[in-house]
C-alpha cells in the first residue's frame, strides 16, 4: 500500500440498504456531488480505521449486476471498473447484501467477487432477516465465497467495528495479482450457483411474515390502495400549512427585529437601505418559508424510507402508463414537488430514454418548494382563513391542494401530448423490486432535512442575495423627484412598465411585472422583489411600514389578479437552476428551450383564463 | 405474444403460487429480459402473483418470487408461460 488514503466503495443490489450503512460509517461527515461528465450524484465521506487510519468511502448507485440498465447503474460498473474519469478505482470494496434477500443478491456479489478486489461482504439487515424467521450461517458463507462475511444492522450501527476491520485485513493480505477483467458471465448458471449458495448458508427458513402481507392487501388494494395514497398526499399538503405557522411566524418577527435594530441604530444611508430593504426585507421574505420546505421534505424522506414510496408508484402505473409514462416516473415526480432539480436528476433511473425525457419536460410543473413562498403570500392575502362548510378542512389548504392538482393535471396532459408527438416511442416498462417496510431511522431523516435546509439557505443566501440586491439598486437609482413614485420611476420600474403591456390582458400590474423579471432567477424572488418594491415604496410612511406584504397586496390588488397570478405560476418555468440542470442532463439546449418555451405559453393562457373568469364572475 | 395461451402469469389467479414453465424471451428487449432474470424470474422458479393495477388500469402486476416483491407489467406476464405447482 502507498501512503494514499485508501478509497473504498459500497455497492449492492437497490434496497440492501447500502445508504443506511453508508451514512452509518460516515455519520454525517459527508459530500453530495456529480461525477465529472454525467449527473449521476457521487456521495462520499470519511471514516477511520479502529487505528485512527482515514479512508474514504463512496456509495455507488444500486444495481443488480455489471451490465447497467440505466446512466446511474452504469455509473457502479465504470467506478469499480476503473472506468469513471476522475474516479480511481476503489482500493477495496463493501458489497453489501439484503439478509433476507440472499438468493438474489448473491448473484451480483459473485459477478463482483470476480473482479478480484479485496472485497468484505456486509450481511446488511440480520435483524429483519430474524424478525422474517431467517436463521443464517455467516461462517458458512464466508467459507463458500472466500472472503470475510460480517452481518450487520446499519441503522443501528451494529457491526461497524467488525466491517471496518475487516476490510483493513482484506486490503493488507490481499495479493496484488491480475486485476480480473470480467467475464461476460452467463447470468442463467450466475443464478443458479447464488441460490445454492444461499440455501446452503440458510440454517432455518419460515415462511414470510404475513403482516406485511396483510398491509400490502390495503395497501395496493386498487381502490383502498389508491384513497390512502389521496389521503397521505392530502394530509402532507394541509400539513406543510398548518404545522409551518408557528416557526415561519417566529421566523418572521425576528427578521423584523433585526429590522428594526438597524434603522434605530445606523444613520439613514444608502448602505441601511440596502441591508433593510433589499437583502432583510428580500431575502427575508424567502428564509421565513424554511419550515414549509421542511415539513414538505420530512414526508417524502419519511415515505421513501418506510418503503411507501414504491407502493405509491405500483398504484400510481397505471395511470402513468396511460400517458406514456410508467410508475418509475412517479418518483421523480414526487421529489420534484420539493425541487425540480433533485426530481430531473432522478429520473436517471428511468431506463426508457423517451419516458425519461418526458419525465424530464413535465417535472417543473410539479409544485416545488419554490412556488410555496409565492403561493403561501397570495393565499394568505386572498384566501379567508375558514374552513370549508363547517368541516375541519380549511379553505386556504384546500386552495394550496387545488394548486398542486392543477400542476398535476396539467403534467399528466402534456406527457400525453408529448409522448404522441416529440417524445414518441414505445411504451415504457416497469420493473421495480418492492422494498419491505421498515420504521424510517430518524437519524438518517435528520441527515436528509439537514442537507435540504443547507441547500436551500445557501440559495437564499446567494442566487436570491444577489438578485435582491441588484433590484434594490435598480429600484433606488435614479432618485424619483418629490411627489413621483421612487418604484414607478427608477430603472426597474421602467422595465416593469414595458413589460405591463405585454402582461396587462392577463391581469396583472404593474407589481407583478415588476417581480417577474427578476423570478426568472428563481421563483420564490417573486416574494423578495415584491417585499423589496413595497419596503421602498413604503420607506418614510410608518403606517406603511407596518404592514406585513401580504396586507398591502390585499389593499391594491384585485381577487381576480391574484387568482391569474397563483395560475401563472403553476406552470411558469421560471427557475435558473431547473433550466441548467435539464440542458445538463439532455445534453444541449434544445430540450431547455422547448420546456421554457411551452411552459411560458400554458403559464400565459392559464393566468389569462384564470383571470377573464374571475372577471366574468365579478371579481375584478 | 399469443392469444391462445391461457396459461401465462398474466391471467393466473392471484394468490396462488404457480411454477415458470417458459419464458418468451423474445417477446421483451434485451434490457426487460435480464432484469427479469435478475430478479429471479427463471425457468423452474415457483411465484405468486398478488397485486394487480389500480382503478386506473389492469397494470402493473406485483408477485413474490423468492423472498422478494417485484412489480413488473401485464405484457412481460403475459409472455410467462405458468404451469401448476406440483
Amino acid at each position: 500500500m502507498t501512503g494514499a488514503i485508501p478509497s473504498i466503495a459500497l455497492v449492492g443490489n437497490p434496497n440492501a440498504g447500502k445508504s443506511s450503512l453508508f451514512n452509518a460509517l460516515t455519520g454525517a461527515r459527508q459530500k453530495i456531488a456529480n461525477y465529472p461528465g454525467v449527473t449521476v450524484e457521487r456521495k462520499a465521506g470519511h471514516a477511520s480505521f479502529a487505528d485512527g487510519r482515514p479512508i474514504s468511502l463512496i456509495d455507488l448507485p444500486g444495481t443488480y449486476s455489471l451490465t447497467p440498465a440505466s446512466l446511474d447503474e452504469a455509473v457502479t460498473r465504470d467506478v469499480v471498473l476503473g472506468r469513471q474519469d476522475g474516479e480511481k478505482r476503489p482500493d477495496a470494496l463493501i458489497v453489501v447484501l439484503d439478509a433476507a434477500n440472499l438468493d438474489n443478491h448473491l448473484s451480483f456479489a459473485l459477478e463482483l467477487l470476480a473482479l478480484n478486489l479485496p472485497t468484505v461482504v456486509a450481511l446488511n439487515m440480520v435483524d429483519l432477516a430474524t424478525r422474517d424467521g431467517l436463521t443464517l450461517d455467516a461462517e458458512r458463507l464466508s467459507k463458500e465465497l472466500g472472503v470475510p462475511v460480517v452481518p450487520t444492522v446499519a441503522v443501528r450501527k451494529r457491526g461497524m467495528a467488525e466491517l471496518l476491520a475487516a476490510v483493513d485485513g482484506a486490503i493488507r493480505s490481499h495479493s496484488a495479482g491480475e486485476v480480473a477483467v470480467p467475464a461476460k458471465a452467463n447470468d442463467a448458471s450466475l443464478h443458479q450457483r447464488a441460490r445454492t449458495l444461499a440455501r446452503a448458508a440458510i440454517l432455518s427458513e419460515t415462511p414470510v411474515r404475513r403482516w406485511t402481507q396483510r398491509v400490502d392487501n390495503v395497501v395496493l388494494h386498487p381502490v383502498a390502495g389508491m384513497i390512502i395514497l389521496l389521503a397521505l398526499m392530502f394530509v402532507m399538503f394541509q400539513a406543510v400549512y398548518a404545522a409551518a405557522e408557528a416557526p415561519a411566524d417566529f421566523l418572521e418577527g425576528g427578521i423584523g427585529v433585526v429590522q428594526q435594530w438597524v434603522v434605530a441604530t445606523f444613520p439613514d444611508n444608502f448602505l441601511r437601505g440596502l441591508v433593510v430593504e433589499g437583502l432583510l426585507a428580500g431575502v427575508g421574505a424567502v428564509v421565513v418559508f424554511l419550515p414549509q420546505i421542511l415539513i414538505l421534505f420530512l414526508f417524502i424522506l419519511l415515505l421513501e424510507a418506510s418503503g411507501y414510496m414504491t407502493r405509491a408508484a405500483f398504484l400510481m402505473d397505471g395511470l402513468m402508463g396511460k400517458v406514456g409514462l410508467s410508475g418509475r416516473g412517479f418518483i421523480p415526480l414526487l421529489s420534484s414537488f420539493a425541487c425540480a432539480v433533485p426530481g430531473i436528476m432522478a429520473t436517471r433511473a428511468i431506463p426508457d430514454e423517451k419516458d425519461r425525457l418526458t419525465t424530464i419536460l413535465i417535472a417543473p410543473l410539479m409544485t416545488c418548494s419554490a412556488r410555496l413562498p409565492v403561493y403561501a403570500l397570495i393565499i394568505a392575502a386572498f384566501i379567508p382563513n375558514t374552513n370549508v362548510g363547517g368541516s375541519p378542512v380549511g379553505l386556504q389548504g384546500l386552495v394550496l391542494f387545488g394548486l398542486y392538482l392543477s400542476g398535476i393535471v396539467g403534467a399528466l396532459v402534456v406527457a400525453y401530448v408529448l409522448r404522441r408527438t416529440v417524445a414518441k416511442g414505445a411504451g415504457a416498462g416497469f420493473m421495480m423490486e418492492m422494498p419491505r417496510y421498515q420504521m424510517p431511522r430518524w437519524r438518517d431523516i435528520a441527515i436528509g432535512l439537514w442537507q435540504r435546509a443547507w441547500i436551500f439557505l445557501r440559495r437564499a443566501g446567494t442566487i436570491i442575495a444577489m438578485t435582491t440586491v441588484i433590484l434594490w439598486l435598480l429600484l433606488t437609482f435614479p432618485q424619483a423627484p418629490e411627489g413621483e413614485s421612487q418604484v414607478e420611476y427608477s430603472v426597474a420600474g421602467r422595465i416593469a412598465s414595458g413589460l405591463e403591456v405585454v402582461v396587462k390582458p392577463i391581469g396583472f400590474n404593474h407589481d407583478i411585472a415588476l417581480a417577474l423579471i427578476p423570478a426568472m432567477a428563481a421563483r420564490e424572488v417573486a416574494v423578495s422583489a415584491m417585499a423589496t418594491a413595497n419596503a421602498i415604496d413604503a420607506s418614510g410612511d410608518e403606517e406603511a411600514m407596518a404592514q406585513s406584504l401580504g396586507e398591502r397586496l390585499q389593499g391594491k390588488w384585485s381577487l381576480a389578479t391574484a387568482l391569474a397570478f397563483l395560475a401563472w405560476f403553476v406552470f411558469a418555468p421560471q427557475c435558473i437552476s431547473t433550466i441548467a440542470i435539464t440542458r445538463r442532463e439532455t445534453n444541449g439546449w434544445k430540450w431547455p428551450m422547448f420546456m421554457v418555451g411551452y411552459l411560458f405559453l400554458l403559464a400565459y393562457a392559464a393566468a389569462g383564463i384564470t383571470y377573464w373568469t374571475a372577471v366574468a364572475f365579478g371579481l375584478g | 405474444m399469443t392469444a391462445l395461451l391461457e396459461n401465462v402469469l398474466d391471467r393466473a389467479p392471484l394468490g396462488v403460487a404457480v411454477r415458470i414453465a417458459r419464458i418468451d424471451w423474445t417477446a421483451m428487449s434485451e434490457d426487460e429480459g435480464r432484469r427479469l432474470r435478475e430478479f429471479g424470474l427463471m425457468e423452474g422458479c415457483e411465484v405468486t402473483p398478488l397485486h394487480r393495477g389500480s382503478i386506473f388500469s389492469r397494470d402493473p402486476l406485483a408477485l413474490i418470487v423468492g423472498r422478494m416483491k417485484v412489480i413488473i407489467r401485464a405484457r412481460q406476464a403475459a409472455a410467462i408461460e405458468i404451469e401448476p405447482v406440483a
